[in-house]
């Protein structure tokens, strides 16, 4: 057994040394590559391909609420190991209290389907006690499930979750929405079936979770029922900054032609609600189109950052600014870069873009790893710990980059981790001459972060959950004891 | 010597393969007074540009010109082309003009092993002359084969001989080709 594994790495070992570039490929077995980042816990997720995390301190609690895609042309629907039955893809919720120890609590089934199709992508969680009418010994998860609609559960007891409502139905698509736990006002991203795009806006409140009042649909001029000519690019997500910050920052454009929106929230709230081209364009302050090549994943605003090289200036010493996130798309370097962007919105009606990052490609000969190569999403906590100090991308086979952004103008990395593939890794598939090439590769889709400091990031190709921690010249930079 | 035989015969390959593309894409221009292929039109968008052709009255019974391009990655891939919203956004009319109304509902097509949709349109071109345009929208796993007609003849006109020059071998090869990576 020994000669035998002596001799495997033999092989390993002369095999990555023939080529620099398949040196790059992940193996089994292989440790993780980091720099000042490392692994603290870990769960499998039960093998599920995984959306966004989100970590809720509830009591004396951490609970990670983990969203997921469909299942693969392999295993459609995995077995939940603690129910012995197979379920489709839906909502995996982790114990996190002790983060070098996770501990899967219960798994809700989502939407049949695959990849793509089905799952029940995104989720958000809000106390009872913080919304204005919610059962104040509620915990609410708001999640969205493919084309069924939205639901809310009671996850109270997180190990025994209790469906409280469903809302809408027979919609083309859901996903990234956005929930205002002080307000109850919900931006949901969803397909009403007479728009003329896949996902717009369904403005619901849901100040008392079990009682949902529609407020109004939203979107771009064009997309609404019974307009014609061109349909602008499909809405992704959104941020609001709540009755403060009386704003919603929208992304369209998921990996091409990019649209960021600033919309006057209470504008966007109380006014005309008829979707005609005119009330849609009401509480618009202004659009920022990206480049064709670029969408806007995630549009994340960071409100009055100072800037240190403005200090003397008499004027513009601190900026709005708003980090854009794309998401890539196809594997194996398809398409032109999806990165990081940093727009300066100080002047709302002029926003400009100011910077932008990306992991330079050579440095992992990430193009040819297999998978998908590019940004895709950012931490969403605005939590004093890393809030408008780190950034946290996931950045698919180049696995999670941490930021220093502190001057925005200058995006540095200070760290990254990039997870051990498993045997639980899917491939990913690109067409060489008419068949399918794959190779396999880790495929870091979502990062969220608590109050703690830990950094969640879940995997796309079904290898779990990671939870890390930042150590030497990032933890410095965070201020991290 | 045996070096240079193989670069030889790598070098011979290469331009077989040159030849071989260069042979697909003037065979498609087919016979004198149909369609010819003609320089892509449009400005750079966030897809490359596809092929364009042009087809004139006397053989298409009005001038005809057609877009074709594929867009890798962009189709839902369990549920294809699902409605007719799906081609108004898909479909490239937008390249000519915004301004752009269904005539009718659309309807299912299928060319060679992709099934989708079709819809026709009235254009209003930039110049503000009204033309007619036909929307195709197809779907191959989770990629698009997209296709847009425009003339100033009919409706049916403008699909039939977009159709039938779509479903040519020398068409659906380069259309299987660009959408299977080769």
């Amino acid at each position: 057994m020994k000669s035998r594994a002596f001799g495997t790495a033999l092989i390993s070992i002369a095999f990555a040394a023939c080529s620099g570039v398949q040196a790059q490929q992940q193996v089994i077995g292989a440790p993780p590559e980091a720099s000042n980042m490392k692994l603290v816990g870990y769960n499998d997720l039960q093998g599920r391909s995984a959306y966004q995390p989100t970590i809720h301190h509830q009591g004396d609690r951490w609970i990670a609420y983990i969203g997921h895609h469909g299942g693969t042309d392999e295993i459609p629907d995995p077995v939940n190991p603690m129910t012995g039955k197979a379920e489709p893809n839906g909502t995996s919720i982790v114990d996190v209290t002790d983060p070098a120890h996770p501990k899967y609590l219960h798994h809700i089934p989502g939407q049949e389907g695959k990849y793509e199709g089905g799952g029940a992508q995104m989720v958000r969680v809000c106390d009872g006690k913080s919304l204005p009418k919610g059962d104040p010994n509620a915990v609410y998860m708001l999640r969205a499930v493919g084309s069924q609609g939205h639901e809310i559960w009671n996850v109270a007891d997180p190990a025994n979750p209790v469906l409280v409502t469903r809302i809408g139905e027979n919609l083309k698509d859901t996903h990234k929405n956005f929930w205002e736990c002080d307000t109850g006002i919900a931006y949901l991203v969803s397909g009403a079936p007479d728009w003329r795009t896949r996902r717009m806006t369904q403005i619901y409140d849901l100040s008392d979770p079990a009682h949902p009042v529609k407020i109004r649909d939203f979107g771009l001029p064009g997309q609404e029922p019974g307009s014609t000519g061109g349909v602008p690019t499909e809405l992704h997500g959104m941020i609001s900054t709540g009755p403060q910050g009386n704003r919603v920052y929208f992304g369209y454009g998921t990996d091409k032609g990019g649209i960021m929106q600033i919309v006057d929230r209470d504008k966007l709230l109380n006014g005309p609600k008829e979707p005609t081209a005119q009330n849609l364009r009401y509480p618009e302050i202004s659009e920022m189109p990206m480049s064709a090549f670029n969408g806007a994943h995630t549009t994340f605003p960071m409100k009055d950052m100072p800037i240190a090289e403005f200090a003397n200036d008499k004027d513009g010493k601190s900026r709005d600014i708003v980090m854009i996130v794309d998401e890539a798309i196809l594997n194996e370097c398809g398409e032109p870069r999806q990165m990081v962007w940093f727009a300066d919105v100080t002047t709302e009606t002029r926003p400009m873009m100011i910077s932008n990052w990306t992991v330079p490609e050579a440095s992992g000969h990430f193009c040819e790893r297999g998978g998908r190569f590019g940004s895709h999403s950012s931490n969403e906590s605005m939590a004093p710990v890393y809030y408008k100090k780190m950034a946290f991308i996931a950045f698919f086979n180049a696995g999670v980059r941490a930021l220093d952004i502190r001057d925005p103008y200058h995006p540095k990395e200070v760290g990254y981790f990039i997870p051990s593939i498993t045997a639980a890794t899917d491939k990913r598939c690109v067409p060489v001459d008419g068949a399918q090439r794959c190779k396999v590769a880790i495929q870091t889709n979502n990062v969220e972060t608590d109050d703690r400091g830990y950094i969640y990031i879940v995997d796309r190709a079904n290898t779990g959950m990671h939870i890390l921690e930042l150590t030497g010249a990032a933890r410095k930079a965070a201020g991290l004891p | 010597m045996r070096r240079l035989l193989i670069a030889c015969g790598v070098t011979l390959c290469t331009l077989s393969g040159v030849a071989a593309v260069q042979h697909v894409r003037s065979g498609t221009a087919v016979a004198a007074g149909t369609w010819h292929e003609i320089a892509w039109p449009f400005p750079r968008d966030g897809w490359p540009a596809g092929r364009a052709f042009r087809c004139d009255a006397e053989a298409c019974g009005s001038e005809v010109e057609l877009y074709v391009r594929p867009k890798i990655g962009f189709c839902n891939c369990d549920t294809g082309v699902a409605d007719d919203d799906e081609v108004d956004r898909v479909a490239d009319l937008d390249l000519m003009s915004q301004r752009f109304v269904p005539r009718e509902a659309g309807r299912v097509i299928k060319i060679s092993d992709m099934a989708g949709r079709a819809r026709s349109y009235d254009l209003k071109m930039v110049d503000g002359s009204d033309h007619t345009a036909v929307g195709f929208a197809l779907s191959h796993r989770c990629d698009l084969m997209v296709a847009v007609a425009q003339g100033n003849g009919t409706a049916a006109g403008v699909r039939r001989a977009a159709v039938d020059f779509l479903g040519t071998n020398d068409m659906t090869h380069w259309m299987s080709a660009a959408l299977n990576g080769g």
